[in-house]
């Protein structure tokens, strides 16, 4: 049987940022102020843990409106309880909420 | 769809960061990497250049950003299973073991500034002169601790004694010292004779050694007080309330006593101090013996009217101070490697027979490496309790000195103690061939279910020399409790499969 996962309060925060709706890497950087070195691999780590998972957007309609096709992060089933989980070891993370991102 | 406006040059400095960086990643995930940061960078750079941000801070902040694919891409080379599988293979070889080991000592080099301890200890032996430099002092026949001598006596024995070249009396204390250019500090301030230099054999950095009247700083108290500044001599320096005048400066290689920083405070006299007594260093005359110095020198103290009834003249060279720490910890060696085979079951038999057995080679590999392992442990100990205590302490009286005194010995004692321990405990847990640390803790068994059975723990050699069984209960009747099993060649191919 699995280990229950024990997220830092890093890795939760990052978690939570991404179930609030910022779902590409940069975002996630603007929403916590934490640095592009700690944020991607973090996304990788939860990303193997099946915590989150990524998908990219349609070719066509990147290649339509001429730019790079991006890839996107959400919270998977088993993330939403292992953040519902580190939301009650780190109360205060709770009561933070994304800032505006800026794309 | 708004027209793309030229890439700036931050830009493109981010997809050669980032093409530099996808070197890292292997290579089925490299595409899907590089596409997902150059995208990251694209949409970042079209979305403030067109809300009107996009200036130079936002260059050197897009750049800074770039920075996190090397962590990432490290992240992806170092998570794949065959970089860990080698870290941990890595992790298990000997030669990591003797590395870490010469690293923790390299780390205690930087640590301590290059040893100064160790190699004032190693220095006194190409030191002949040294060997003659005696200290003398008094110790009670029956109990007690080391006491000083009369101050009279000093200049006694100068005057009288045939055996000795040089005598200076000296004691020592701290007192509140003050220079014009550092706030009050306490310092050892050792009063004493000019002939102490004479009798040292040492020549001033700066100024004169000779001035009956005056102070001599220690080169690091030269530093401390008056900053290397070179117009230290004439100097005022107050001592205990009194103005001195500074006539010399030592060099920074001398050492005496101890190596913090300390004032000579020169008196014409030191007899002029009949209630203190002193302790005194001497330099004998080559080829003299400690019975006749110590029969000289009682003969002078009688005729003197100083009858030693209830105490006798102690002699220690400066040498053997100094090696007192070494003599310490071989004492301390001897105590606990006594313990450890008693405590570690260690079978001397057993030991004997794999050197007769056929494999010969392999049990001189694995004592050499348990002796290398063992030996690099305890200079380790030996040099970090001598660096420890070495700058705290003063070569006077064994009783005074932290260097030789009991802390140190139940230091020494412990510390090898656990080094042995630890020694054998690895040396154990390694395979008998290879001498990599064994793994895949297999546990075997039912605990308590001991009749017919075996409980205990098996592990695995990963180059498939051999299984070790560890029991849970070795009874006293088993010599060998810990049993290995060597694996035949026909082991082989299924651990290839598994490398």
């Amino acid at each position: 049987m699995r280990d229950p996962i024990n997220l830092s309060h890093t890795a939760a925060l990052i978690l939570q940022t991404i179930d609030q709706g910022c779902s590409y890497g940069f975002d996630i950087m603007d929403a916590t102020g934490l640095p592009s070195g700690t944020v991607y691999p973090a996304l990788r780590r939860m990303e193997t843990d099946a915590l989150i998972s990524s998908q990219w957007e349609s070719e066509k309609k990147a290649a339509a409106e001429q730019r790079p096709a991006r890839k996107y992060y959400r919270v998977t089933r088993i993330g939403s309880e292992v953040l519902e989980r580190s939301q009650k070891r780190y109360p205060l993370l709770g009561r933070l909420q994304a800032t505006k991102s800026r794309r | 769809m708004l027209p793309e406006p030229k890439r700036p040059f931050s830009l493109r400095c981010c997809a050669v960061m980032i093409s530099i960086a996808a070197r890292f990643v292997p290579a089925r995930q490299r595409h899907d990497w590089k596409q997902e940061w150059l995208a990251e960078i694209w949409h970042r750079w079209q979305f403030l250049f067109h809300a009107g941000e996009w200036n130079r801070g936002e260059a050197v902040r897009l750049i800074r950003n770039c920075l996190g694919a090397f962590p990432d891409a490290v992240w992806h080379l170092t998570s794949q299973d065959k970089i860990q599988d080698g870290v941990r293979e890595r992790l298990r070889s000997p030669w990591t073991c003797l590395a870490a080991l010469g690293a923790l000592l390299m780390m205690l080099g930087i640590a301590s500034s290059g040893f100064p301890a160790t190699r004032t200890l190693f220095a006194s032996l190409g030191n002949r002169a040294s060997g003659r430099l005696v200290f003398i002092w008094l110790h009670p026949s029956a109990g007690g601790g080391d006491q000083g001598l009369p101050s009279d006596l000093a200049p006694a024995w100068r005057r009288q004694s045939r055996l000795l070249d040089s005598v200076s009396g000296f004691f020592t204390g701290h007192q509140l010292v003050r220079s014009a250019a550092t706030k009050p500090a306490r310092l050892l301030v050792i009063t004493t004779e000019s002939t102490l230099f004479e009798t040292l054999q040492v020549r001033p950095a700066l100024g004169s050694l000779a001035a009956r009247d005056g102070v001599v700083l220690t080169n690091s108290a030269w530093r401390s007080l008056f900053h290397d500044g070179r117009a230290v001599i004439g100097s005022a320096i107050r001592i205990g309330g009194e103005s001195y005048r500074v006539t010399g400066v030592l060099p920074a290689s001398f050492r005496f006593l101890t190596r913090q920083p300390a004032i000579y405070l020169m008196r014409p006299f030191i007899a002029a101090y009949p209630a203190t007594s002193v302790m005194v260093v001497a330099r004998v005359k080559p080829g003299v013996s400690s019975d006749r110095l110590d029969r000289e020198l009682t003969k002078i103290a009688e005729d003197a009217t100083y009858y030693f009834f209830k105490s006798e003249l102690r002699y220690a060279s400066l040498n053997s101070a100094i090696w007192t720490p070494a003599r310490v910890f071989g004492i301390a060696l001897f105590v606990s490697g006594l313990f450890v085979i008693a405590g570690c079951k260690v079978r001397l038999r057993r030991l004997r027979l794999a050197f007769r057995s056929s494999n010969r080679q392999a049990s001189i590999r694995r004592a050499s490496f348990f002796a290398g392992k063992a030996a690099l442990v305890l200079v380790l100990i030996f040099v970090a309790g001598l660096e420890w205590s070495r700058p705290e302490s003063a070569i006077v009286f064994g009783s005074q000195d932290p260097a030789n005194g009991p802390f140190l010995m139940w230091l020494y004692i412990l510390a090898s103690m656990g080094a042995l321990t630890w020694s054998l405990a690895d040396q154990r847990a390694r395979c008998r061939v290879c001498l990599r640390l064994l793994c895949f803790p297999v546990r075997i068994g039912c605990p308590g279910c001991l009749l017919l059975d075996w409980s205990g723990t098996e592990l695995l050699c990963t180059e498939g020399h051999g299984v070790l069984h560890v029991p849970d209960l070795a009874p006293s009747w088993d010599e060998e409790s810990d049993r290995w099993i060597s694996l035949d060649e026909s082991w082989q191919e299924l651990f290839a499969h598994g490398r």
